[in-house]
């Protein structure tokens, strides 16, 4: 079985990992970031109905935009 | 200004990257005691209601920190939104230069156990409807109920199916916990660390039975895949596989 990036079952993946977790800076060097656990909790709500919409290849469009963003 | 910071990097680097931050922002590094950080500059945190726009700054953090994980080899991940600021009459470029030289040999350390590594997320969901059929054939006490459920009045039989539906849920909550476990055993067999995460709602009638995240070597994940390939095969057991991520949950 191969891993897989593609998909929009992956976008939950990488949600959780890069609002959830990565390194966290000591509190008194960064903004103070009390709104973001909500976003997140709104977000993942909206991502789990995206990850519905985008088996209708509504979400494609937004994706594909993004990774052209790559490069300049 | 403020610094948005992605990640840490081996090594000492100063250049831009060839790629755009959140919100067009160019990306570049800042090198400090042996290692260097990847920043974009930035007004303010990048929140917002817009669901579309927020997909897509997360996207492009991402993106960025996979940009730096192919080009220098390992990169520790931060998380989206980490915002070095400006304090006490000391900018944020000075702040995050401070906080470099300080945390530089745990940072060195941590980029080296890291190397060559990567995070892949390993979720195993089951659906009960197709595992149910094999839990009762081996198991006699519901096949007994069942019997006397053929052979009794509709009210008895009504208690009865209730029971043998208590009985059974109560099976297939043990067969969860020994499905969970035997793929725990044969996965963390085969990585060098595991994590175990919270598991999410499936579309029914899907139920996660386990959310893992994994590190384990980019050139060795074939092992991990035979093991995966293996659980696939249990009937009602169904096995996603994603990565590879760099590894945001081996970094704390």
């Amino acid at each position: 079985m191969e891993p897989t990036r593609t998909g929009s079952a992956t976008l939950v993946d990488l949600l959780d990992r890069v609002l959830d977790k990565g390194l966290i800076l000591n509190a008194d060097l960064i903004i103070s970031l009390a709104g973001v656990p909500l976003i997140a909790v709104s977000l993942r709500a909206a991502i789990a109905s995206i990850e519905t919409m985008a088996k209708y290849g509504m979400m494609r469009e937004l994706i594909q935009d993004v990774s052209r963003e790559k490069i300049h | 200004m403020k610094l948005y910071l992605y990640g840490v990097i081996e090594g000492v680097h100063q250049q831009a990257l060839e790629i755009k931050g959140i919100g067009g922002n160019p990306v570049f590094t800042v090198p400090c005691a042996e290692i260097s950080a990847v920043v974009q500059e930035c007004k303010e945190p990048y929140s917002a209601e817009d669901t579309q726009l927020m997909t897509e700054w997360i996207l492009v953090h991402q993106a960025v920190i996979d940009l730096a994980w192919e080009k220098f080899e390992t990169v520790i991940p931060f998380s989206f939104d980490t915002i070095i600021i400006a304090k006490d009459g000391r900018s944020a470029m000075e702040n995050l230069q401070e906080w470099l030289v300080k945390e530089s040999t745990s940072l060195q350390e941590k980029l080296k156990t890291l190397k060559g590594k990567a995070e892949y997320g390993v979720q195993i969901s089951w659906d009960p409807q197709l595992v149910a059929p094999r839990i009762i054939k081996n198991d006699a006490e519901i096949q007994r109920l069942q019997e006397e459920t053929c052979q009794k009045s509709p009210g008895t039989a009504y208690l009865l199916k209730q029971k043998l539906e208590n009985l059974l849920r109560l099976r297939l909550e043990i067969a969860a916990d020994v499905y969970f476990k035997e793929c725990y055993q044969k996965i963390r067999a085969s990585v060098e660390a595991l994590q175990v995460g919270k598991t999410r709602k499936e579309e029914p009638p899907r139920q996660m039975l386990a959310n893992f995240s994994c590190l384990a070597s980019k050139v060795d994940i074939a092992k991990l895949g035979k093991e995966l390939e293996k659980i696939t095969q249990i009937e009602g057991l169904f096995v996603r596989f994603t990565g590879p991520w760099p590894p945001y949950s081996f970094v704390s």
